[in-house]
């Protein structure tokens, strides 16, 4: 399973790369492991391990004040903590920002620790009007491109999440 | 030294350098002192991610010298930032903690351990080399130019000790702009001075 997960891994990178992503922010969750992992040996990116997901925000936000194509990567858990950051921030100044998460606490996931993140993850996101891509399978990873291109026409963040079976595989 | 004098001296010194200000007080003050509103971005209700998004703008653009403010209220929600500022050790970035040992932004209300914190020790403690402390005026003026002039690799983290706000100054000018015409005016300002396409369009 491994080599799949990792596949999707590089297929994300090579995304993120198409559409001019150069920066990437991140805090790990265990099924990004392979992502982060790959975006960090990957050339094509400045990787920026921060010590909480609101200094995602900050620093993508203000690399795009600077024109450069950034993403923020993190847990569902770590979403959680940033509504602040994005409606302050990215809604008040209408700063577009691309978000990748994980959706946690769905069907597959054993974690009962995540099942607040279940409950209340896609809530959060429909209470403050971001919109969000659920990516579940490899095919469905071309959509990045469309969602990061929606944030500048936006002017706002959006979100795309991850799913276990697209990161972990379906066992 | 007084908040605004700090801010007024600080500004005399500015030559080209993009500023970005934090929450409450030091938006307040560096309007007060300069009245700018195309090389300055006010990053208001920030709590404690100006250096952050200031650190995405100076890796952005390296060539530009980036000064960002924020207040001791806002480190203490965030000092971990620190880490991630000594991990990026970005040359062109200046990090000015401005230490008034309240929440001024919230009439100088009470902050944590604010008789004890060291924020130079902390900054010193996370790695960080070019570390500076102003308490006076004189000081502030006299070795400035000597720190912005200097080459160092790496970023520069300074302490500034500052009176808070009196109930006067409390009451001076928020910057009197909305987000959205912040970001074009601060964004069309770094385009003519870079060249870079920050929105994907001329006008």
């Amino acid at each position: 399973m491994r080599g799949k997960t990792s596949e999707s891994a590089r297929r994300i990178a090579d995304e993120l790369a198409s559409c001019g992503v150069k920066l990437v922010a991140s805090l790990p969750d265990n099924w990004v492991m392979d992502v982060i992992d790959t975006i960090e040996h990957d050339d094509r990116f400045i990787h920026v391990p921060v010590n909480r997901e609101e200094s995602a925000i900050g620093l993508c936000s203000g690399a795009y004040m600077g024109a450069m194509g950034s993403a923020a990567l993190m847990g569902a858990s770590g979403f959680m903590t940033v509504v602040y950051a994005l409606t302050k921030i990215n809604y008040t100044y209408e700063i577009p920002l691309f978000l990748m998460a994980t959706l946690r606490g769905a069907v597959g996931d054993r974690h009962k620790h995540h099942v607040s993140n279940g409950l209340y993850l896609l809530p959060v996101l429909d209470a403050i009007s971001m919109p969000y891509r659920i990516i579940d399978k490899p095919d469905d990873i071309s959509s990045i491109s469309r969602c990061y291109r929606h944030t500048r026409t936006y002017s706002r963040p959006m979100a795309v999440l991850f799913t276990r079976d697209l990161l972990r595989g379906g066992l | 030294m007084k908040y605004l004098d700090c801010f007024r001296a600080i500004a005399r010194h500015r030559t080209d350098e993009i500023v970005v200000a934090s929450a409450g007080n030091s938006c307040q003050a560096w309007w007060a002192a300069t009245r700018d509103s195309v090389g300055s971005f006010y990053l208001d209700a920030s709590m404690s991610l100006s250096t952050m998004f200031a650190s995405g703008l100076a890796l952005a653009q390296p060539e530009l010298k980036i000064w960002a403010f924020m207040g001791d209220g806002a480190f203490c929600m965030n000092p971990g930032m620190l880490m991630v500022e000594r991990q990026m050790n970005l040359p062109n970035l200046a990090h000015f903690l401005v230490s008034n040992r309240a929440y001024g932004a919230t009439s100088n209300a009470g902050l944590p351990n604010f008789k004890d914190n060291d924020y130079a020790a902390i900054a010193r403690g996370m790695g960080l080399e070019r570390v500076f402390e102003f308490s006076s005026l004189e000081t502030l003026e006299r070795d400035f130019p000597a720190l912005k002039a200097s080459n160092a690799p790496g970023h520069t983290f300074v302490v500034l000790e500052v009176e808070p706000f009196s109930g006067d100054e409390q009451k001076m000018e928020q910057p009197p702009f909305d987000g959205p015409e912040l970001k074009f005016r601060f964004g069309r300002h770094i385009e003519s001075v870079t060249g870079c396409s920050v929105f994907g369009y001329r006008i």
